[in-house]
């Protein structure tokens, strides 16, 4: 309450303050202000920022005519526990520029309900992400279709999406653009494997640096090493692998690593035939059986944590910063938290490498399958945003270059600097990037508006040749510690990429990636696609926990509920929809 | 002023029916129905308007359409409803989980309250009753970590305990035990709310005359006796009370708790009705099918409450209504 009282009167002031600056003392209502704004394009305000607009004359020169402040509210279906409140020098650079301040709010907890409740209260923040639930809001209208404010004030937008504009259209039935697709990047090779199977640097030392490429040469590293280690410096045991598998991170760390490790990309739930498009549920797949027979082994030896399907979220993160957890199957963004409480620890033979681990070797690991631009996920203007146009103004500007360096590099001169017309970040701040990561990210902002602007991905340059992202070989390795250096040096590797099979070996998926499209909740999809997830959720612990003689019959059992359940119903429609987005990626 | 209004009623009281008797003592006291008022309104706004919403549950619901566009299912919701299976398990699991939860609530903390009262030393009583009551302050996401880490198998106390006094060989997996969730949700409940709880029979307890006890010495009752006798149906009617208000709540438990404590090991114990409509109701966008949950709830809350009512009316002749 205390909280709603002070965002209150923090709107209230910044109203009145954009009432005087517009010069239209009389009136302090919200609406007639913005109006005024609008159309008198409020004179005094921009007058005092002519000058310096002037001196940033380039194409980004449309982005903020209209710079007098204005507050927008935000919900992202994703967390940022470092948001600094527009406190950090990104974000004070960007209300420089744009006016705009954000009243963001992150989700906590399952965002899909947040969202459901907010389409049905009918009170929509003035910009929304809300990621695979923009569903909900489109039914609800709450949500406006941004083609045609696209087409007139956002530019920046348009020339880097370019044609793949065109994949951000809704439905075939419904061709809006609803969401402008902020999560794909434009352009992208892809450096930094992030996946796969996850070893501390100590552990492959100490067995001399086999090759890791299949199951069974992670569990024998791990194997050896917890024979001779069973426990750490103070006597608690080490554990050899640990999952997560706290609500949604069970797809993360426990279900997709079935599909990576007998050869499938990344399809959400479904593992979809490359030539007929047809979707099969994609635990139905034989292969994918003996890798969790591969797991109910590793638990059957001892050297699977026993509490994987138990602990919750913080409490896996916390056990991983104890460093004594040596195997990973997760992705580095889910894990990275307790990695970086690691490198603040100076335990840098503790953190993790990843490998292309799959089960047997004539299996591809196929993480770099190339999805070309995904469109999907991204940010909607709210039906009851105050004012739309400074919204896509202000998403445009997030969309220039000169917004993306800053949000990539950070400030010029304090952040890195350009040495012989290369950006270079001094040694000083790539050290608190390497170890005082989050105070870092609190204080500079570098990375808080990834999600939020259109943007070109890892490899795309700019005019000035240099890379808009922090992420390129050569920065890569810069950020790599010395144990990680020393791990990929004895595998011939400059990158973790390196290790896994390039993305020209694949074919382009023609409809991105299945996890990205859009479901309407009503659907017996969805519901069936819950159904499955409860069942799901439910047998593969148990058949992973099980004793090794019980596995094939709690699996026939587990068969017998999908298939009760209605499972073939639901591949079925939902082959419908994959093919409707190939329909409607390839129609223009 | 109000001499005149007493005695006009005075003279008149013979010649009046009962209606007309009604509206004098309410003219009489106007100035007491005035300062209900709001509170009527109060309850008429947060108990009843939102009742209305109670419709959604026979229209296929989409927000932002006006009532008059919605289209009306009739009962599809409700039969859909009763033919899924994981309903019933969640009917199952949020009935066994309160009656667990109202035995263990209302025997303990009673028992609790007796043996406080008979210690002597106050300061002991003062210490007891505050260390006792402060989990009732600790929120659940909180409770839910420790009781999770001291049944962890990694280092967890309880393990730990049982395996030095070698009554098991191996630490046990606590939380993935479907069979052991009731106990587990139900003994965490205890732990948490039975302090809390006691302060109430406490009250009820100082408010027994004290002169029945030295009656009763007199008479040469024991300690035992004279809790037997005199404490224990002292409080009787708050008991029954509570009792009576407590199992209309028996069927919507919450799902902080289940919540919290539970994993995907155990889903089939700790999937409360509540988490049901939260999971395949506003979490999937499906309003409608949600609220027929929400109605199934209250209705048999209602039963219940009535039922329970009446059954003390019989046998006690105590009741709320």
């Amino acid at each position: 309450m205390q909280r709603k009282k002070t965002t209150a009167s923090v709107l209230m002031s910044v109203t009145l303050l954009a009432g005087l600056l517009a010069g239209c003392g009389s009136s302090n209502n919200d609406t007639s202000n913005n109006e005024a704004n609008k159309s008198n394009n409020s004179a005094t305000a921009n007058s005092g920022n002519t000058a310096s607009n002037d001196a940033n004359a380039n194409k980004d020169a449309a982005a903020a005519e209209d710079t007098s402040p204005i507050t927008f509210s935000f919900f992202a279906e994703d967390p940022n526990p470092n948001w600094n409140n527009m406190q950090d020098d990104v974000s004070k650079e960007l209300t420089k520029k744009t006016g705009v301040t954000l009243d963001a709010e992150f989700a906590v907890g399952d965002p899909a309900q947040k969202v459901a409740l907010m389409a049905t209260s009918g009170e929509y923040p003035d910009l929304i992400s809300a990621k695979g639930d923009i569903g909900k809001l489109v039914d609800a209208g709450a949500v406006i279709d941004l083609t045609d404010l696209i087409d007139k004030y956002a530019p920046n937008i348009k020339r880097v999406l370019g044609d793949n504009l065109a994949r951000a259209k809704y439905t075939n039935a419904d061709q809006s653009i609803y969401a402008i697709p902020t999560w794909a990047a434009v352009n992208e090779q892809r450096f930094v494997a992030g996946g796969g199977f996850e070893l501390q640097h100590r552990v492959v030392k100490e067995a001399g640096y086999p090759e890791i490429r299949t199951v069974q040469d992670y569990e024998s590293v791990i194997k050896s090493y917890i024979e001779k280690h069973p426990t750490d410096e103070n006597g608690n045991k080490n554990i050899g692998v640990s999952l997560n598998a706290d609500d949604w991170h069970m797809y993360i760390s426990v279900t997709n690593p079935a599909v990576s490790t007998t050869g499938g990309s990344d399809d959400g739930e479904y593992y979809i035939d490359q030539t007929t498009n047809e979707a099969i549920y994609h635990f139905r797949r034989p292969e994918e059986k003996e890798y969790f027979r591969w797991l109910n082994h590793m638990n059957d030896i001892g050297l699977l944590d026993k509490e994987s399907f138990v602990q919750k979220y913080d409490q896996y993160k916390s056990k991983v910063a104890t460093g004594r957890v040596l195997g990973l199957i997760d992705q580095d963004w889910d894990y990275n938290d307790a990695q970086q409480a690691l490198k603040t620890a100076g335990k840098f033979d503790e953190t993790y490498g990843h490998y292309p681990v799959t089960m047997s070797k004539d299996i591809k690991q196929a993480d770099f399958w190339p999805t070309g631009f995904m469109g999907g996920y991204g940010i909607s203007i709210s039906s009851t945003c105050k004012d739309p146009v400074r919204a896509i103004k202000f998403l445009d500007y997030l969309a220039s270059d000169e917004f993306q360096i800053l949000n990539n590099w950070g400030i010029e001169g304090k952040h890195y600097k350009i040495e012989d017309g290369k950006r270079v970040v001094p040694q000083e701040v790539q050290d608190r990037i390497n170890n005082d990561n989050t105070a870092f990210t609190k204080e500079s902002g570098i990375g808080f508006y990834w999600n939020m602007m259109v943007h070109y991905g890892d490899g795309a340059k700019d005019e000035s040749g240099n890379y808009y992202t922090k992420n390129f070989p050569e920065q890569l390795v810069n950020g790599y510690s010395d144990a990680e250096k020393e791990t990929l040096a004895a595998y011939k590797a400059t990158t973790w990429k390196d290790l896994f099979p390039k993305e020209d070996e694949f074919k382009v998926k023609a409809y991105g990636a299945a996890w990205n499209i859009q479901i309407p909740g009503e659907d017996e999809v969805s519901i069936l696609g819950t159904k499955m997830k409860d069942i799901t959720w439910k047998r593969i612990p148990q058949a992973i926990l099980a004793k090794p003689a019980d596995f094939d019959k709690i699996w026939d059992e587990y068969m017998a509920d999908l298939d009760k359940a209605g499972v073939k119903k639901m591949e079925a429609d939902y082959t419908k929809y994959v093919q409707d987005r190939v329909a409607l990626w390839s129609g223009n | 002023m109000k001499a005149v209004t007493v005695e006009t009623a005075k003279i008149e009281r013979p010649a009046k029916t009962k209606a007309s008797r009604f509206f004098s003592t309410m003219l009489q006291q106007r100035y007491l129905y005035l300062m209900s008022i709001p509170f009527v309104i109060w309850v008429f706004v947060f108990s009843y308007l939102p009742l209305w919403g109670w419709t959604m549950a026979f229209q296929k619901f989409k927000p932002a359409k006006s009532f008059f566009e919605q289209d009306w299912v009739g009962f599809d919701y409700f039969k859909e409803l009763f033919h899924d299976d994981t309903f019933f398990q969640a009917l199952r699991n949020t009935l066994a989980m309160s009656v667990m939860g109202l035995i263990a609530g209302f025997t303990i903390p009673i028992i609790l309250a007796i043996l406080l009262n008979e210690v002597r030393q106050q300061m002991f009583k003062r210490v007891v009753q505050t260390i006792s009551y402060l989990p009732h302050f600790v929120s659940w996401v909180v409770a839910a970590g420790i009781i999770s880490k001291m049944l962890s198998t990694d280092n967890g106390v309880v393990n730990e305990v049982l395996v030095g006094l070698h009554l098991i060989h191996e630490p046990i997996q606590f939380m993935a035990k479907g069979n052991l969730f009731w106990s587990i949700v139900t003994a965490s409940d205890v732990w948490k709310e039975t302090g809390w709880n006691t302060i109430i029979y406490l009250a009820a307890i100082a408010g027994i005359g004290p002169e029945l006890y030295e009656a009763a010495r007199v008479d040469g009752a024991s300690r035992l006796q004279q809790v037997w006798h005199i404490t224990l149906p002292g409080i009787r009617s708050t008991i029954i009370i509570l009792i009576i208000i407590s199992i209309g709540h028996l069927i919507s438990i919450g799902f902080e708790k289940q919540f919290l404590l539970g994993n995907n090991l155990v889903r089939d114990y700790s999937q409360t009705l509540d988490l049901y409509a939260l999971n395949y109701g506003l979490g999937m966008g499906r309003y409608s099918f949600g609220t027929a949950i929400n109605i199934f709830n209250s209705v048999v809350s209602v039963i219940l409450l009535f039922a329970a009512n009446g059954i003390f009316k019989k046998i006690t002749k105590e009741s709320i209504i």
